[in-house]
């Protein structure tokens, strides 16, 4: 038997050599696709574990799925669509924008679709990324994760849910072929995904139950069609676009100065978020049920014109009582209410504090970046980790924004990273890879500058903060500061081997 | 893990749709087993949280099974939308009520309890469809209500005048309803003033300011729309012919005796007009009865359920 065995010819396990491997194909993959091709690094390799590029814009597919800043900032600074349909652009536009940007970079042929990373090993002999991925294996110089924060859904624990006998749906993975047309239909979560699928399909179902357990504040969405003359204009005048992005960019980092310096000055945002709040719901016991306790921006500030009347709409209703469990066709809430359900549509967000992508890395000394995080997210400039040479994080820890475009930081990262791989380049570099003093230097600068920002001072709890109520998810500071911080390498912080 | 909840309540939201495309806001409590469906319908600038504190009393009753809670918004009111109507009537208001009946307690002996114009409105309902009474319609609480008669002919020029000049102002403040809005938030609920005003028509002298405040808080939830298009329809109600199809049923008739807006007199005429009606005048309240002595609604509805079984 086993001389048999051995005797067949072994199907040898195919490893594909690249110098660089890029994980996801959203924004921040695209982008650093495009980036390495311009920068003429050709042997580039995209891991994208979906059949498409897009990232969380083509897995967010629920009803009224739209981005909350304006396509003409929430777009590639290289790549402006004058064509943009409206104001805020939905999923689909933004998608197809995508979509339009890989084709037209011509990196789509870099990549390779349902491969999902299992694990990726620092091989310390070869000085290689060993990726392992669900369509084979790679062996990477440089590992770049673009796995994002928004991509892997989080579910509640929740008793019972397992039994439960309706359908269950994450808004993260709409089944756009079940029919909520006639159902009783129960949303958990009111963040920025419930307020968009609420409105989308509260009009159709038989009636919809929103579980809430900590109001949203909710200012006014200034959403309209943009005008034939305005595409026009952009087109032709590419600089006109140029300069209203601009002017976007400059509007919304004045929102940085309440959020992140004082929030006092945030007092203006919150008394338009009141407003809005009591001009669209009348009855003033339904009014408390919606009104925050906390300062605004101390959760994501949610845009919209519709989630007030659709919550208020004669077949809709909000719960504050937590859920207490669910039955097979029921939910049951802890003062003793239970209210008949056909469908359940989780709209509680994702895993951003503790990234699933942390877990399957391993570095140097054979943990994993999950383990090395252990007590909070660490990096330099949220793109290295001491102890993973060659590894670059984009959209990783303390880069998130929720006041202005991601678009805005994964170029300023991208950039970043291009540096890196430039200076490789230039230095013949094999591997590099930031000191643990560069670490611990950006660490305490990050916890210096979220002292003070209405995160930790706002009065909520909210998934920003990690286990520990330290920000590891958000850049506490302006925008352009961070652009600043990564505009050229700090190659002091770095050690590189050669050959 | 699991917190063990002896005893849940079954509770269910509605959108009951109307023909005329008005779709009203209903809340259901309790088993589709339970004997008998309690439906209560509210006040002129009210919603159904009006009701809450008698909700509360008829809760145990609920969480037994002895009895099922529907409660809804009035067309206009509240949640629920206007419909495509040009004019409304407390007939129509009794037929959103046999189109709430069909939808949410389509079978099975049924209590109504009506407040003021909610009162109105199954007097609208016995009228029109007498034919529900007894059979599915077993009793009724008529709360600070009235048959008719509630506007005076005008005796002299000025009361002609303001009869007329009436109708004129309230069709500008629904159009200008947004002006009218901002003066209306200038003098909050939870001012003392605005207080003062609701306290002084509405309740009697042992009300508490949490009565009051609560429902000022009701009132002032209600569109400049809902005063302007129901004053007429209350004063042209009339429905002392529909009494007399009542006479075969439980009736219970309460009224402050400080009601200053449908006053005790109106309740009289009730009780004289549907021999098994039974009439309780309540000292030391006004027109909030469902908010100031909850207790006496609901021991009322009570025993209107026990006799429907």
């Amino acid at each position: 038997m086993t001389s048999t065995l051995e005797s067949q010819p072994q199907s040898a396990p195919q490893v594909r050599e690249v110098r660089v491997a890029v994980i996801g194909s959203g924004f921040a993959g695209l982008g650093m696709a495009i980036r390495l091709r311009e920068q003429g690094i050709e042997d580039v390799v995209v891991l994208e574990r979906g059949p498409d590029v897009g990232g969380t814009w083509r897995d967010n597919t629920y009803p009224g799925a739209a981005c909350d800043v304006q396509s003409n900032l929430y777009s590639f600074s290289f790549a402006p669509n004058p064509d943009w349909p409206r104001t805020y652009s939905e999923q689909p536009e933004i998608l197809a924008y995508l979509k339009g940007v890989a084709a037209g970079y011509d990196v789509l042929r870099q990549h390779v679709f349902g491969a999902d990373v299992t694990a990726a090993h620092w091989d310390a002999g070869a000085k290689r990324w060993l990726v392992q991925t669900s369509r084979g294996e790679f062996s990477a110089r440089v590992l770049v994760s673009a796995a994002g924060a928004l991509a892997d859904p989080s579910y509640p624990d929740i008793p019972g849910i397992e039994d439960f006998a309706g359908t269950v749906m994450h808004s993260a993975r709409w089944d756009s072929t079940h029919d909520l047309a006639g159902e009783r239909v129960a949303v958990i979560g009111t963040g920025a995904s419930a307020i968009q699928v609420v409105p989308a399909i509260q009009p159709v179902v038989d009636s919809v139950t929103v579980y809430q357990r900590t109001p949203p504040w909710v200012i006014p969405r200034g959403d309209r069609p943009t005008t034939s003359f305005e595409r026009s204009l952009y087109r032709r005048l590419p600089g006109v676009q140029k300069a209203v992005r601009g002017v976007l960019y400059a509007g919304r980092e004045f929102l940085a100065v309440g959020i992140t310096k004082n929030p006092r000055f945030l007092a203006p945002v919150q008394k338009l978020a009141r407003t809005h709040l009591e001009r669209q719901v009348r009855d003033p016991q339904v009014r408390a049920t919606l009104a925050p306790d906390y300062t605004i921006g101390c959760k994501r500030i949610l845009i919209s014109n519709d989630w007030y009347p659709a919550v208020t709409a004669p077949n809709a209703e909000v719960v504050n009582a937590g859920i207490a469990e669910i039955r097979p066709h029921s939910v049951v809430t802890r003062d003793g209410v239970e209210r008949p359900t056909d469908t359940l549509v989780l709209a509680t967000g994702f895993q951003v504090t503790d990234l699933p992508i942390a877990h399957k890395i391993t570095g140097k000394d054979g943990r994993t970046l999950a383990e090395v995080w252990a007590d909070g997210m660490a990096t330099n400039r949220g793109s290295t980790v001491a102890g993973f040479p060659n590894l670059f994080l984009l959209v990783g820890p303390n880069v998130g924004v929720g006041h202005t475009s991601m678009v805005y930081m994964i170029e300023s990262q991208v950039a970043y990273v291009g540096n890196a791989l430039q200076a490789m380049d230039d230095e013949d570099l094999i591997t590099l890879e930031t000191t643990q003093a560069a670490q611990d230097a950006y660490r305490a600068l990050i916890a210096e500058r979220s002292a003070g920002t209405v995160w930790l001072e706002g009065g909520c709890g909210s998934w920003y903060l990690d286990e520990h109520g330290h920000n590891t998810t958000l850049w506490p500071d302006f925008t352009f500061r961070f652009r600043a911080l990564t505009r050229t390498l700090d190659r002091d912080n770095y050690v590189g081997t050669t050959a | 893990m699991t917190t063990q909840l002896p005893t849940t309540v079954l509770a269910t939201t509605h959108a009951v749709p109307i023909d005329d495309g008005a779709r009203l806001h209903a809340t259901v409590r309790g088993s589709d087993d339970a004997p008998v469906t309690v439906v209560l319908a509210h006040g002129w600038t009210l919603s159904q949280g009006s009701w809450d504190d008698v909700a509360d009393a008829l809760a145990d009753d609920v969480a037994e099974g002895a009895v099922r809670l529907v409660r809804y918004d009035q067309r206009g009111h509240g949640r629920s939308t206007w419909g495509s109507v040009d004019e409304v009537s407390i007939d129509l208001l009794g037929e959103d009520l046999a189109a709430v009946l069909a939808t949410l307690a389509p079978t099975g002996p049924v209590v109504l309890g009506g407040h003021s114009m909610g009162g109105m409105t199954i007097m609208a309902l016995a009228g029109a469809h007498p034919e529900l009474i007894g059979d599915r319609v077993r009793g009724v609480a008529f709360v600070d209500t009235s048959a008719g008669e509630l506007s005076k002919p005008p005796r002299n020029a000025a009361e002609r005048l303001q009869e007329r000049l009436l109708p004129v102002v309230g069709a500008w403040a629904v159009r200008h309803g947004r002006r009218v809005e901002g003066w209306r938030r200038r003098v909050p609920p939870s001012s003392a003033r605005h207080q003062a005003v609701v306290r002084g028509l509405l309740y009697g002298t042992d009300a508490t300011d949490a009565m009051v405040r609560r429902g000022a808080d009701l009132i002032s939830a209600s569109s400049v729309r809902s005063f302007v298009a129901f004053w007429p329809a209350l004063g042209a109600h009339d429905k002392a012919e529909a009494l007399v199809e009542l006479g075969t049923i439980p009736v219970e008739v309460l009224v402050g005796d400080g009601d200053k807006l449908t006053p005790v007199r109106h309740s009289g005429k009730l009780a004289e007009a549907i021999p098994t009606a039974r009439l309780q005048i309540v000292s030391g309240c006004g027109h909030m009865l469902p908010q100031e002595r909850p207790d006496l609604v609901t021991e009322a509805l009570q025993r209107l359920v026990t006799a429907a079984r």
